[in-house]
């Protein structure tokens, strides 16, 4: 297997390259002091303390762990301690994608929203709109009940947790909330 | 005998029909027919019928299947916003025929994608994330609608829609998950009623906004027109931040990646400010990079404990 992998294909090496970089290979600055930790977890050992403004490399993501290589050590920090900075190519295929799709819809002359496409939904645009009744009703039939919710949800394995709502951070630089946990 | 009553019952809901608008008519009627005041189907039609300051206090309870609102305890009205000072005057049916007045308009300037799956799609993502919410259930509607644009939009009632352009950039079910959250946040926090509220003739125009008025009224049509420009001026930055706490909150309650929302707000900070795309979402709403780091501050080590959800990017219904 590790054989296999050592002469696979340069080419394919390469298209795999290809395919997983653009999405993280993006810079960081982290907005927040953590601690680079050696796994994706607060039980992992701490490896180095990461300062905010540092400048990092984005590797990966994993739910709310981020990895990344600051001064020649790799580890992870909570994803919500750095902020990305780079270009990711996957933002850039998406403005692509979007002029590729206004060319396509040009040439059907009765959709008037591919004008909207090209400056976006302006302020005017809504104002003008005329109430669409039919689009309204399409609306309306695609309406899930709360059981058919339910078995999407099992489908995907997906179960209802309890989790308190986020307070408002306070407005000072406190780190905790004086006023503690809702309860709702 | 039978006979006799039916034929006063019959006249009278002929009186009833010509005289629809009139308040002493109604209250005679229910008075003669032994019914329950102003029932919800009906408090629409008059635009008389808002319920007095003395009632406001009490959350609308019309619909038997709707269960009584929480409310925002005092901590959370003071952590951020004090420019809140009451409920919306609205009642349930009042918010949805806004609600339904201003989709229907949103609709008529960007349709919905022609994509039956994307559509079923998103309503189950969303229907799923609001049961999660204190609002589960409220005739929730999501739609995915034909715009390049970068943009998701609230309406109260449980309208809401995300753009085509926006719906392309996502990569998994936890990210949609956490887009529609923010949005059941505006909702289920009725920061489009506050904001109507504090434009009392926006708000005098929603009150009487109705099923029958919204095939392009004159009031439908001036109430559309001032809605689009308050919505235009963006809500509070506050209320924005308490959308994106409650979007990651409720996406995780569903089992899902809490991280989804925070990972879109990176990519969309990603996009050029000065492109057309995003022109209308960064006037309305705080920048993503900001909104993260208030995520950021918000979330601390909070969720630390909290076993890593689904981002399920194998079921995600992809479009073209």
């Amino acid at each position: 297997m590790a054989d296999a992998l050592r002469y696979a294909h340069p080419v394919v090496l390469g298209i795999l390259l290809l395919v997983a970089l653009p999405a993280w290979s993006a810079s960081g600055t982290m907005i927040r002091d953590d601690q680079l930790r050696a796994a994706a977890s607060t039980t992992a050992a701490v490896t180095a303390q990461v300062p905010k403004g540092a400048g990092v490399e984005v590797l990966a993501r994993q739910g709310g762990w981020t990895q990344i290589r600051v001064s020649g050590r790799t580890g992870w920090v909570r994803m919500l301690s750095v902020r990305t900075t780079g270009a990711a190519q996957r933002d850039v295929g998406g403005e692509l994608a979007g002029v590729i799709g206004l060319g396509t819809r040009k040439a059907d002359p009765g959709r008037v929203v591919s004008v909207a496409g090209v400056r976006g939904l302006s302020e005017q645009d809504l104002k003008a709109a005329r109430f669409n009744a039919q689009e309204v009703e399409l609306l309306e039939r695609y309406v899930v009940s709360r059981s058919e919710a339910q078995s999407f949800a099992r489908e995907g394995g997906l179960a209802a947790r309890s989790i308190d709502y986020l307070p408002a951070p306070a407005q000072d630089n406190r780190q905790t909330s004086p006023w503690g946990e809702p309860q709702w | 005998m039978v006979k006799g009553s039916l034929v006063a019952v019959l006249a009278l809901s002929a009186v009833t029909i010509i005289a629809q608008a009139s308040e002493v008519e109604r209250a005679l009627r229910d008075l003669l027919l032994g019914r329950q005041p102003a029932p919800a189907q009906d408090s629409t039609s008059s635009g008389q019928q808002k319920p007095a300051p003395a009632a406001m206090a009490t959350p609308p309870q019309q619909t038997q299947q709707t269960p009584p609102e929480r409310r925002p305890r005092t901590a959370d009205l003071i952590g951020g916003l004090l420019s809140f000072v009451a409920e919306p005057p609205q009642t349930l049916e009042e918010e949805r025929n806004i609600g339904r007045t201003v989709a229907g308009g949103l609709l008529g300037a960007a349709p919905l994608v022609r994509d039956e799956q994307l559509q079923r799609y998103v309503n189950q993502v969303g229907r799923w994330v609001a049961l999660q919410s204190e609002r589960p259930d409220l005739d929730w509607h999501f739609g995915v609608i034909d715009s390049e644009d970068i943009n998701a939009f609230a309406m109260p009632g449980g309208y809401i829609f995300v753009t085509k352009g926006l719906y392309k950039r996502l990569e998994n079910e936890a990210e949609l998950a956490g887009v529609l959250g923010h949005e059941i946040g505006h909702v289920i926090r009725k920061h489009h009623l506050r904001m109507m509220q504090q434009t009392r003739a926006l708000a005098d125009l929603g009150a009487v906004v109705g099923k029958r008025m919204e095939g392009g009224s004159a009031i439908a049509r001036n109430f559309m027109g001032n809605f689009w420009e308050a919505y235009a001026r963006g809500l509070d930055k506050e209320a924005e931040y308490e959308a994106d706490r409650i979007g990651m909150v409720l996406a995780a309650r569903a089992g899902y990646d809490a991280y989804g929302l925070p990972a879109v707000l990176q990519k969309i900070g990603h996009v050029s400010a000065s492109g057309g795309r995003v022109a209308f979402l960064f006037r309305t709403h705080p920048h993503p990079d900001d909104r993260f780091a208030k995520l950021s501050e918000a979330v601390g080590s909070r969720l630390d404990n909290l076993p890593e959800g689904k981002t399920l990017a194998g079921r995600f219904y992809r479009i073209r």
